[in-house]
């Protein structure tokens, strides 16, 4: 069911990672995303994945969570992975028909696999520790700058804010359609695509009716809580860039290190 | 006690500034009426007979065509003082579900007085108390979509609260809630009017939670029916069927007894007040 | 004959996760054809999972439904078509409305059952003038209609198909005394008329009493009674443990009972009950 989606969602916590400040964790985010990209030898990625891996620990967050959060683009992962193996240069190892497989396919499939998987597993982490107010404040306040260029930082964050927390009001309502709609005798999983997307049309106007009704409501209700836009607004949350902070700015930078000495020091892998 | 609410001589109509309608139909009609710092004072009346739109009147959403609205001496008409009066009157609606602005329960909390641009310290203090009020302050960690309706809409009603407001409009909050629901919004109303002294305006289509009020007050196209303590309400059974009204059952029981010539004291409200009255009746005729 | 009958029905959520909730358990309950059923319980006691299996909407983790004594699930590429024979009304149904018209609407439920255009034009009239709405209102907007209409409308959509089986799931949530009472007043008479089997699943005892002949009791997933309306509500004390409440008259006149006053229990209404105290009080100021 739509419900069961866990990538991107919030589990609260108190884990170190919990209480980083949001804006660090986004800058840290975009930092391992570079060194998932750099690594050039298994000793890099190793490197790297043993971060992660500390780093996961660190979140207190069940591995299941990060399981499962992998098994809706384990697909994507193999698929990609499988491609690469066809794709080496050099030597086949072994051939099927015009299917060849070298060292380097291998390399390029397991190289590809692991950086997407470590991919997943450092954003999920983002989102699983941070809640979703956090994650677009902190947005708000990294983007501040282009402000300047008269872009409206407040208003898009707030709207990324009810976005996210609509989200699973939404998905809940459309099971209800869909179901309602399934007891009138739609047929929503039968024929072709052009059958299947008419038959969605008892779905989706009902859900825009009601995505309206909802904006208008909330739209009612922001105004009764005295909303007026990001102007003269405080926050009871203060974002401060605290020890903590600057430790996890300590240990990146020693493992950004540690992975250009590797690249530098080690053989690179067959490519 | 002082007037905290002053409605003079209101009519409203959705569509009185539009020329081309030349009679526009108005939903309140010349209405009057005065509700007292601290009271709880229950509006009851049929959909459509202008209850919601008299709520939001009270924190200026809408402003009345003809006739004043004084909140505190203060005409909610007056451009400048509108937050004020939102922040004095706050206003809950049916829904929950679209009242809720952040993923967290804290953090919608905090909405309104972030929007005061109240002091983060601040801030946390209200929000702390605000759900601590409405009982929920062990949930605030939680997402709200994971919450029961009952819960939601107190967190709904912390939302106003940590506003510091003097009084409380809520439009039908326990429509869409189920009976356990509504007894823990009920008892959470009931509480703040009490406790921390809170005027409250509830609007409901439930005869079990108007008659918990002070003052009940039954609209009818526009106007005002009747208005009066739950006894006195209530006891007019024909007036209010013939308005396609609720009465309690204990209320009509009674009502229906007295029609047949025995007479009762006072006419209950709830069921042990009906079997105070009917072991009475019963001892005094055996 | 049973119309509707299931055998050890249960529905688990979540199977194999930590989060297994049983939503039913091992529920075996019998509905005679033509009976008008109150289903009754607090919120997750299940009701919701019950009438969706008993449709065919959710596939039951155990047990059997059967329909007019067959297995619905028997040929599972023909559920469809036990959703025609099985209504079932969702609760605010007025969230499904979507076509142009009212008209239109109605008639998406027969349309999915393949009639032709004079058979279905006949169903939309009969199921709107069932549930009482005007011809008038036909060729509206259904986003135009009043609150209480819409819902009527909704209602007629799934009254079209025809059902053997009507099941409503909350009809009246969220609407004022006069639209609850019209649209109530509707159902009973359309069960009247129709003569077919009506399911009335509600938090309010009182629309259950007015309504019901039987009613069923769901508490924490399982059937916690099935019985006439007038021996369930005797059994007030038993509802209330599992935090149900009996309509305000039923519990006067079951505490007069206990105090010892001679009054029957499971009384229903108020016209009941004053003639129950008449009798007992004896004579009063206008019959002598």
């Amino acid at each position: 069911m739509l419900k069961d989606i866990t990538f991107g969602q919030f589990l609260p916590g108190a884990s170190s990672l919990h209480r980083l400040d949001p804006r660090a964790k986004i800058l840290f985010l975009i930092a391992v995303i570079v060194f998932i990209f750099i690594t050039g030898n298994y000793f890099a990625l190793a490197l790297v994945a043993a971060f992660i891996i500390a780093l996961m620990f660190a979140s207190k967050i069940p591995l299941k969570m990060y399981l499962k959060s992998m098994k809706m683009i384990l697909f994507i992962v193999l698929f990609t992975g499988i491609i690469n193996l066809f794709y080496g240069k050099g030597d086949p190892l072994v051939q099927i028909g015009f299917l060849k497989i070298t060292e380097a396919g291998i390399n390029n499939a397991i190289f590809v696999a692991l950086r997407i998987a470590l991919l997943i597993i450092a954003s999920s982490m983002l989102t699983f520790t941070t809640s979703p107010t956090d994650l677009t404040d902190a947005i708000e306040r990294l983007l501040k700058p282009l402000g300047v260029f008269h872009i409206k930082i407040h208003e898009i964050a707030m709207m990324m804010t009810i976005a996210l927390r609509f989200v699973p009001t939404l998905l809940e309502e459309t099971d209800k359609i869909m179901s309602a709609q399934k007891a009138r005798g739609a047929d929503l999983d039968s024929g072709n695509l052009i059958k299947r997307v008419k038959a969605l049309i008892p779905v989706l106007i009902p859900l825009f009716v009601s995505a309206f009704k909802r904006a208008e409501d909330l739209a009612t209700a922001m105004e009764c809580r005295c909303y007026q836009g990001g102007s003269g607004r405080t926050r009871m949350k203060r974002l401060r860039f605290g020890k903590i902070d600057f430790y996890g700015l300590l240990i990146s930078i020693a493992v950004l290190g540690g992975v250009i000495l590797c690249n530098i020091f080690l053989p690179a892998v067959v490519r | 006690m002082e007037d905290f609410i002053n409605i003079e001589n209101v009519s409203f109509s959705y569509s009185a500034d539009d020329e081309n309608i030349a009679a526009p139909e108005y939903v309140l009609k010349d209405i009057s009426m005065k509700i007292k710092k601290g009271e709880f004072v229950a509006l009851l009346g049929h959909n459509g007979c202008g209850k919601s739109t008299l709520a939001r009147l009270l924190n200026a959403m809408s402003l009345p065509n003809k006739g004043k609205i004084y909140i505190n001496g203060v005409d909610t008409s007056q451009t400048s003082s509108v937050f004020d009066i939102r922040k004095t009157v706050g206003l809950v609606l049916q829904n929950p579900d679209n009242q809720l602005v952040a993923s967290i329960v804290e953090e919608d909390v905090a909405f309104g007085p972030e929007n005061l641009g109240i002091e983060p310290s601040e801030i946390r203090k209200r929000v702390d108390d605000a759900l601590k009020a409405v009982d929920m302050y062990d949930y605030r960690a939680h997402a709200p979509f994971k919450l029961s309706g009952g819960q939601k809409q107190r967190v709904a009603i912390a939302g106003i609260i940590a506003m510091q407001p003097q009084c409380l409009v809520l439009d039908e909050p326990t429509a869409m809630l189920d009976p356990k629901g509504r007894d823990e919004v009920m008892s959470t109303v009931k509480k703040l009017n009490r406790e921390n002294g809170i005027t409250i305006v509830l609007i409901t289509h439930y005869m079990d939670e108007a008659v918990q009020a002070d003052r009940v007050i039954v609209m009818d196209d526009g106007k005002v029916l009747i208005s009066g303590r739950p006894r006195e309400v209530f006891s007019q059974v024909e007036l209010l069927k013939r308005h396609r009204l609720d009465v309690p059952q204990a209320t009509e029981l009674m009502y229906r007894l007295k029609g047949r010539g025995f007479s009762c004291d006072e006419m209950p409200l709830n069921s042990d007040e009906c079997i105070r009255q009917l072991e009475k009746m019963l001892k005094r005729n055996n | 004959m049973n119309i509707i009958e299931t055998e050890d029905l249960s529905f688990v959520y979540g199977q194999g996760t930590p989060f297994e909730k049983k939503a039913n358990d091992r529920l075996n309950i019998q509905i005679k054809e033509g009976e008008f059923v109150g289903i009754i319980g607090h919120t997750g006691s299940g009701k919701s999972t019950l009438v969706q299996m008993l449709n065919g909407l959710i596939k039951p983790t155990s047990g059997v439904v059967r329909l007019c004594g067959k297995d619905i699930w028997e040929a599972p590429k023909e559920i469809r078509s036990i959703r025609f024979k099985v209504g079932l009304v969702f609760q605010y149904p007025e969230y499904q409305l979507f076509e142009e018209t009212v008209e239109k609407d109605i008639a998406y439920g027969p349309g999915n059952m393949g009639l032709d255009e004079e058979e279905i034009r006949r169903r939309v009239l009969s199921a709107a003038s069932f549930a009482g709405l005007r011809q008038e209102l036909l060729n509206k907007s259904p986003f135009d209609l009043s609150g209480g209409e819409k819902r009527r409308a909704a209602i007629a959509g799934v009254i079209a198909m025809d059902p053997d089986v009507l099941i409503l799931d909350e009809p009246t949530a969220g609407l004022d005394p006069a639209g609850r009472d019209v649209l109530l007043a509707q159902i009973s008479q359309y069960h009247k008329k129709r003569k077919n089997t009506v399911l009335l699943v509600s938090h309010s005892m009182e629309d259950i009493a007015r309504t019901a002949d039987r009613i069923l009791v769901m508490n924490k997933g399982r059937a916690a009674m099935l019985d006439d309306r007038k021996n369930v509500f005797s059994r007030g004390d038993e509802l209330e443990k599992m935090g149900l409440r009996v309509p305000q008259i039923t519990r006067i006149m079951s505490q007069l009972k206990k105090m010892g006053y001679n009054v029957p229990s499971g009384v229903l209404t108020v016209e009941q009950a004053a003639n129950e105290l008449h009798s007992l009080l004896g004579k009063g100021i206008f019959d002598e």
